[in-house]
């Protein structure tokens, strides 16, 4: 599959990121791996944009961070939804979904 | 745990920058590590992997620092860089900075100059142990309306024994004594007071030890406890001084021990000996002492009160002669001590909290002006992306800095304006009133400088951040829209600033009109041209009571002989200086009262020539003569009021009176003058009426001199004071002073008062006309251009002077009406301290209104003559 330009809007990233970090707490790395393996390699976040995008979500407190071991003993900075952040995606989601909707029907408006 | 992440990472961010920074740049680090890693195992190279790892990535410095950008550096940092951003922006506008730090410092510091003093009065704690524990004891005559009798000292000694509420009480009474020895002779102040006084104040003598209980008895009394400063002063800090004796009124004491330094209880005491007071000198009439006392553990205030009203209740029972109507009033000891200037230091307060308010109401004006100037600015931050929220914290950095700015100014004008005040205050302060910067002071100057930014910068903050972005920004933006809503805030300021003074001023002109009725009263006597002086004979050394008149009627002779007295005299308590003495009267042929109901007089020991050298009038019979001798008739002459109140259609001469208790054995002192009634007590209102005896029939060993001379008495002091020194070279003289500085002495208060509400309402007066000229000033300003339309299609010059006028005059009607209305409810809360006139009086009310119609009248004509000069072309074409 080709792999979709992850040049996204930052509204859209911050639906991914929240996404991938609702299956369980990730650090930013592994964050990046979830969204590849979750879209079937298509989507594949720029390095450069997602720690911005990671603290920015964390200042509006949608995610919480912890410094941890992961399995092979290495230290790193995971991240986990908290409440807030867990009703954030619910509303992304849907507002997605809207508008996939309205450009469905626009589409298929002759 | 969710929360606590949260919170910790809030904390995180917001100390420290580097610890931010560096936790970012692990983060990365670790992450390219793992991309390292996975490129390894996609078969590169460990160089090869660690290359394109880190080129994925970017330039890792310039990420962390975006990095940092979006996770922001906290509110400390924010706070940092918008008091730099505060202090340039101020500092490019140094005119508006200076006078605005300015007029902050002068509210401020007027308020820490007045919360110093009243720190020093009523706020720091007394310095004995446990200073809350302790409480001040007196006897009361409720029904007849007395709170502050004084305590006798039999019924002092049966509440000591019968009280079960405190730890221990003792008795004190502050006097004066002569010193002998190691020096010139001087009269000394120290106290009388009971054993175990010092106990439960919970001071320790730094040498030797304090008074034992069986040194407290009349036959066992010779010892002394020096204060510190007597010590290094006197004794130059021998440190042998415990056990040599001295000799204090002619009797010779033994040293004992000595306090620590700054201890002068009960208020500059510098010696103190035992009270050994015997019930046969000192009755249950007598009320002269003082008591304080420790409560027990446990005990509350209104507990040990009930305790001692019921004591008091038994002893009355037990002795229903002396103690009728008497009761017990127990109070804790810092209020006792201070409690009847609370009101005045409270209005103090209020009333400079009032300057500080003008001066707020002015700086918040300086900013809204200052504001609309910086629209610009604002409104391109606005655009930038700044929130609302962040332009007005801004704001608010920005006041805050020019408040504490102000308020460090203000601290050092406090400390000036201190000294200036303690100096007007001609009394000796009590030791334990310390008026020193300490924590108070500083906490509160910080706090209202704090309060004060807040105060002034909110409203313009809010103001300034309401930005119409299209308008600001359009070329020319003349905000036009801003200037509307800030014209009615600048009002509205002007209105309060207006009305806030008008109270300030009327209170000062109620305080200055009432200290010059004060000064017009008639003492009923002349002060001028009198010197006067105490002498203070040593009861032990004058114990044969007719060596005192002796030496009196000596002095006085010689006294007389100097060049330039013109007349002469003594009296044992001299009007207007305090010293009072009190006793009941009862007249002949009127029914006999209980010692409850038998009024009080004024009993004062006189010489002959003593009201010819006060200026007092004798207004039938004679003066005292020196026929009236101790074996002769014993004669009295009674005050004006005396004799009308009770022979008011006949003449008081050959009247018999009696004093002391009613049913006491007291001679009958026969009415041979009627003297002019003095203001004995007190200038502002008539008090007890006087009684005077003459020194031969009563020998009082304390008198004080009074000498009328053709010139200035201040001259004659040194000469007096040697004729002293002939009789007796051992014998002190003090309170050298003139009556005139007597007089003036017994109004400071009221002149005090005067002063300080008039300095205040000045400076308000200043910066309220400052206030209304700027605000004026900048309406004009903002104006021209519709001044030149108006003025284009015909206005004269005239009537844009009557629109600008008339506009600045509205505001100061509005803002006096207000005022008027405000001092009303207001003054009445000062009305105690005022004699003479009343809190409404109408007089001061319609002069401070119109003087301040005219302030603001000025205030507003030069901008209103500048707005009349208006050349129209030159407003149309300025955009």
């Amino acid at each position: 599959m080709s792999q979709v330009k992850a040049d996204l809007l930052q509204g859209t990233l911050d639906m991914l990121i929240l996404r991938a970090v609702s299956l369980g707490p990730l650090h930013g790395y592994g964050i990046i791996q979830r969204i590849r393996q979750m879209s079937e390699e298509m989507l594949n976040v720029e390095q450069g944009s997602l720690y911005p995008a990671l603290y920015r979500i964390e200042q509006r407190d949608w995610l919480t961070s912890e410094w941890d071991t992961n399995e092979t003993g290495r230290r790193a900075k995971f991240y986990s939804l908290t409440r807030a952040g867990r009703r954030q995606l619910k509303i992304e989601e849907e507002s997605w979904d809207r508008l996939a909707l309205a450009i469905a029907k626009v589409r298929q408006a002759t | 745990m969710e929360w606590f992440n949260v919170i910790s990472a809030r904390l995180r961010a917001l100390f420290g920058r580097e610890a931010v920074i560096s936790d970012i740049e692990e983060e990365l680090r670790l992450h390219v590590e793992m991309e390292t890693e996975a490129n390894i195992g996609r078969g590169m190279t460990p160089e090869e992997a660690r290359l394109a790892a880190r080129r994925s990535f970017g330039n890792p410095g310039r990420m962390a620092e975006r990095a940092y950008e979006v996770r922001g550096g906290g509110i400390v940092e924010t706070f940092w860089q918008d008091i730099r951003y505060g202090v340039r922006s101020l500092l490019k506008q140094p005119g508006f900075a200076a006078v605005a730090v300015l007029t902050v410092a002068l509210g401020v510091g007027a308020n820490s100059t007045i919360f110093s003093f009243v720190n020093g009065v009523l706020l720091r704690p007394l310095p004995y142990r446990e200073p809350g524990r302790l409480v001040l004891l007196d006897e009361t005559a409720p029904k007849r309306g007395v709170n502050a009798m004084g305590v006798s000292f039999p019924n002092f000694e049966d509440w000591r024994e019968q009280n079960r509420v405190f730890e221990d009480i003792a008795a004190y009474n502050a006097g004066s004594y002569t010193l002998v020895g190691d020096g010139e002779p001087e009269q000394m102040r120290g106290a009388r007071v009971s054993s175990g006084l010092f106990e439960i104040l919970g001071v320790a003598p730094t040498m030797g030890r304090t008074i034992r209980a069986e040194e407290d008895r009349p036959d066992n009394d010779t010892v002394v406890i020096l204060g510190h400063g007597l010590w290094q002063s006197r004794f130059g800090a021998n440190p042998e001084i415990v056990g040599r004796t001295i000799s204090l009124n002619n009797r010779q004491h033994t040293v004992i021990g000595v306090m620590p330094p700054d201890f002068r209880f009960p208020e500059v005491a510098d010696l103190w000996i035992p009270m050994a007071l015997d019930e046969q000198r000192w009755t249950r009439n007598d009320h002269g002492l003082d008591a304080v006392a420790r409560l027990k553990p446990g005990v509350t205030l209104e507990q040990a009160q009930a305790e001692m009203a019921a004591i008091a209740a038994r002893i009355e029972e037990q002795n229903p002669v002396t103690n009728e109507g008497l009761s017990v009033s127990v109070s804790g000891l810092h209020k006792g001590l201070v409690g009847d200037y609370r009101q005045a230091l409270l209005i103090l307060l209020g009333v400079v909290g009032f300057v500080m308010l003008i001066a707020c109401v002015n700086v918040a004006n300086l900013l809204l002006a200052r504001a609309s100037a910086r629209q610009k600015e604002i409104s391109i931050r606005a655009a930038l992306g700044a929130g609302r929220w962040r332009i007005v914290r801004q704001l608010i950095t920005e006041s805050l800095v020019l408040g504490l700015a102000g308020g460090a100014l203000g601290l050092v004008l406090a400390v000036w304006g201190l000294e200036l005040l303690l100096a007007a205050i001609p009394i000796e302060f009590p030791f334990w009133m310390k008026f020193n910067l300490d924590w108070r002071v500083l906490t509160f100057t910080a706090g209202v400088s704090l309060l004060t930014g807040v105060v002034f910068g909110i409203a313009p903050a809010l103001q300034a951040s309401k930005v119409d972005l299209n308008e600001t920004l359009k070329e020319g933006g003349r905000s036009a829209a801003a200037g509307a809503g800030h014209g009615r805030v600048r009002s509205l300021l002007v209105v309060a600033e207006v009305a806030l003074s008008l109270v300030l001023l009327i209170g000062a002109g109620l305080m200055m009109r009432s200290f010059l009725r004060l000064q017009h009263v008639n003492p009923g006597l002349n002060p001028e041209n009198v010197l006067t002086m105490t002498v203070s004979l040593p009861r032990a050394k004058y114990k044969e009571q007719e060596k005192r008149p002796a030496f009196f009627g000596q002095l006085l002779e010689r006294t007389r002989a100097l060049p330039g007295v013109e007349a002469a005299g003594a009296a044992s308590n001299l009007p207007l200086s305090g010293s009072l003495w009190g006793r009941s009267l009862t007249v002949e042929g009127r029914p006999v009262l209980s010692v409850g109901e038998a009024p009080m007089i004024n009993y004062c020991v006189i010489t002959p020539d003593y009201f010819r050298s006060m200026g007092i009038p004798i207004m039938t019979g004679r003066d005292i003569s020196e026929t009236d001798a101790k074996d002769a008739l014993k004669v009295t002459v009674i005050d004006e009021r005396l004799a009308r109140e009770y022979w008011p259609e006949e003449s008081a001469v050959g009247k018999r009176v009696r004093f002391g208790p009613p049913e006491s054995n007291e001679p009958w002192f026969t009415v041979v003058g009627v003297a002019g009634e003095v203001r004995h007590e007190r200038l502002d209102r008539q008090t007890r009426k006087t009684v005077y005896v003459s020194y031969q029939q009563i020998p009082e060993p304390q008198m004080t001199l009074t000498a009328r001379t053709s010139s200035d008495p201040a001259a004659l002091a040194t000469a007096v004071r040697a004729r002293v020194k002939e009789l007796d070279p051992d014998q002190p003289v003090t309170n050298v002073r003139t009556m005139k500085e007597v007089v003036a002495r017994s109004v400071w208060q009221p002149r005090l008062y005067a002063i300080l509400f008039g300095v205040f309402a000045a400076v308000a007066l200043v910066l309220a006309s400052v206030g209304i000229y700027g605000v004026m000033s900048y309406a004009v300003s903002q104006r021209t251009h519709e001044i030149g339309i108006r003025m284009a299609l015909g206005a004269q010059a005239r009537d844009v002077l009557k629109m600008v006028l008339g506009q600045g005059l509205l505001l100061a009607l509005i803002g006096i009406v207000i005022g008027l209305g405000a001092a009303l409810a207001l003054t009445r809360l000062m009305a105690t301290l005022l004699y003479s006139v009343s809190a409404s009086d109408p007089t001061t009310f319609a002069a401070i209104a119109l003087l301040l119609m005219g302030v603001a009248l000025l205030a507003c004509y030069i901008p209103a003559r500048r707005a009349m000069k208006v050349d129209p072309m030159v407003a149309l074409r300025y955009e």
